[in-house]
């Protein structure tokens, strides 16, 4: 799933580790969140969400192949 | 700016949790390390006496102690430092439960290899830092 949490993160000037202290996650987290190879359950991403003021699908976007289908 | 932004250092959260761990892991380390050498000072275990097998056994103690310690540890961690360590577990595991068959096969063959035990926990314990160390660069 990607993300811009790397932007949002630079944007108000924040290390990896300063993320990491206000999510409560290790700074090896936010860096395998950052880079793609870890999605966030949904109370981390809720937190995320909370902390950057923004929906959590406006930080996170799902691949296009991985889009709910209607049945 | 950019990188200062980047900096690898581990956050306030890591530290916190890696001193608590290392606080509770290492008496247990240590206090496994006496109890061995005393078994092994005084144990006696090759010898007739009835207590050898009492003393073959403390080292459990000391031993439940870094269990404790490593699951607060785990307790403490995020989901995923504990997927990381799942896989590495996983991988150590795997390691062992392999070279266990190997060594019952050989046995089965005629081969008496001394230490299967420890052979096969050093085999799990290097499968699971090998695992560690793998896991923890991707």
């Amino acid at each position: 799933m990607k993300n811009h949490l790397r932007t949002l993160r630079e944007d108000r000037g924040w290390t990896q580790g300063a993320l990491a202290d206000r999510l409560g996650v290790s700074r090896q987290t936010v860096n395998a969140l950052e880079t793609g190879r870890y999605d966030p359950a949904l109370p981390l991403a809720f937190r995320i969400a909370r902390l950057f003021g923004q929906p959590i699908e406006s930080i996170f976007t799902p691949p296009e192949e991985q889009d709910v289908r209607e049945v | 700016m950019t990188n200062k932004l980047d900096s690898k250092d581990r956050s306030e959260g890591d530290r916190e949790k890696s001193r608590a761990y290392q606080g509770e892991f290492w008496p247990g380390i240590l206090a496994y390390a006496v109890v061995l050498v005393g078994v092994l000072v005084w144990g006696e275990l090759d010898g007739d006496s009835p207590w050898r097998f009492l003393w073959a056994v403390l080292p459990v103690i000391p031993a439940l102690w870094i269990v404790r310690a490593v699951l607060r540890h785990v307790r403490r961690i995020d989901d995923y430092q504990r997927l990381l360590l799942l896989q590495a577990l996983g991988g150590g595991f795997a390691v062992a439960m392999i070279a266990s068959v190997t060594l019952a096969f050989l046995e089965i063959a005629g081969l008496s290899v001394p230490g299967v035990g420890w052979i096969i926990y050093g085999a799990g314990m290097l499968g699971w830092i090998i695992s560690g160390a793998v896991v923890g660069r991707r």
